[in-house]
């Protein structure tokens, strides 16, 4: 990625993780620094579940399966420079992996849950573009998240063998 | 001594609605079932029927990661198993070298079967792994119990 379209890119905080109790999802709550701006991103189980345990520092008895990335990139010299979420299309967002190998950027194409797991685990910062900020949908977003009970944050089962 | 496993499928556990991964030596002489969670196991699944999601599941990430960096899988094994958890290592070649990695059995295997590595495991393991016991447990399970299991 370019340093023009670097300028683009919006640094974003995982704010917490969220069970929606109407279907068999999560949602990732992204917040930007100044918490004007929200962006939720809906995963599954075993992805919000990576993320919650990234987020409390919880290290369990066994690797994950983004404990195991981590692990593999560790071994292997890699260093996970940033993630960014790049695109959203018919309600899917899309990110990218930026590491660095060898002196060298490189960029792994990866579903947003995946990328915010390894970027937790590697303390790398989460950026979106400016672009998808702007398209993420729904005004009423943060009346909606407003009506949420707070207990549902941080609920759900770790269902992980 | 190590031996070499395929994966011969996967069943549904319904009374701990968890999924077990068969493995089998070439001989169909030993067998070791290992339990999973549902999305290790619908990783699995996925490897096993040459499935190519749209987007790429966790798994696939790995191996593009070690794709991009020309890393090859060599192989899984699975080296031990204490208090009924089983031990993995997958093993990497990078560079010049072999790197071995610890690993859930379950991440191993849907990494092998993506990379289409060999799967191993030790004499010790099957030793350890009581299969009298597991086949009178396998006898009580119903035929529909087998694959069903939403990805």
């Amino acid at each position: 990625m370019s340093v023009e379209q670097n300028t683009d890119l919006i640094p974003l905080k995982v704010h917490g993780v969220l069970v929606d109790p109407n279907t068999d999802t999560q949602i990732v709550v992204l917040r930007d620094e100044t918490n004007a701006d929200v962006l939720p991103i809906w995963v599954g189980t075993a992805e919000g579940t990576s993320i919650r345990l990234a987020l409390e520092d919880v290290v369990p008895p066994r690797p994950m399966s983004h404990d195991l990335i981590t692990s593999m990139t560790d071994h292997l010299g890699m260093t996970v420079s940033h993630v960014v979420v790049t695109d959203v299309k018919n309600n899917t967002y899309y990110a990218t992996i930026h590491f660095i190998s060898n002196g060298l950027e490189r960029t792994v194409d990866a579903r947003p849950s995946d990328a915010i797991a390894v970027a937790l685990r590697a303390k790398s910062p989460i950026y979106v573009t400016s672009d998808v900020l702007k398209r993420r949908g729904g005004d009423n977003l943060d009346a909606w998240l407003a009506k949420l009970d707070p207990q549902q944050f941080g609920q759900s089962e770790t269902s992980d063998a | 001594m190590i031996t070499q496993m395929n994966v011969r499928g996967l069943l549904f556990d319904p009374y701990n609605n968890a999924y077990i991964v068969i493995l089998r030596d070439e001989e169909n002489a030993d067998m070791l079932p290992i339990w999973v969670g549902k999305s290790e196991a619908s990783a699995i699944s996925f490897a096993l029927e040459s499935i190519a999601p749209p987007r790429p599941m966790t798994h696939d990430l790995m191996k593009s990661i070690l794709d991009n960096v020309d890393a090859k899988v060599l192989s899984a094994v699975v080296t031990d198993l204490k208090d009924n958890t089983y031990f993995a290592k997958i093993h990497l070649w990078y560079g010049d070298s072999e790197y071995s990695i610890d690993s859930r059995p379950s991440d191993a295997i849907a990494l092998a079967l993506r990379a289409e590595a060999p799967i191993f495991t030790t004499e010790e393991v099957l030793r350890k792994q009581n299969s009298e016991e597991l086949e009178r447990w396998l006898e009580n399970l119903k035929p529909e119990d087998f694959g069903k299991f939403e990805a």
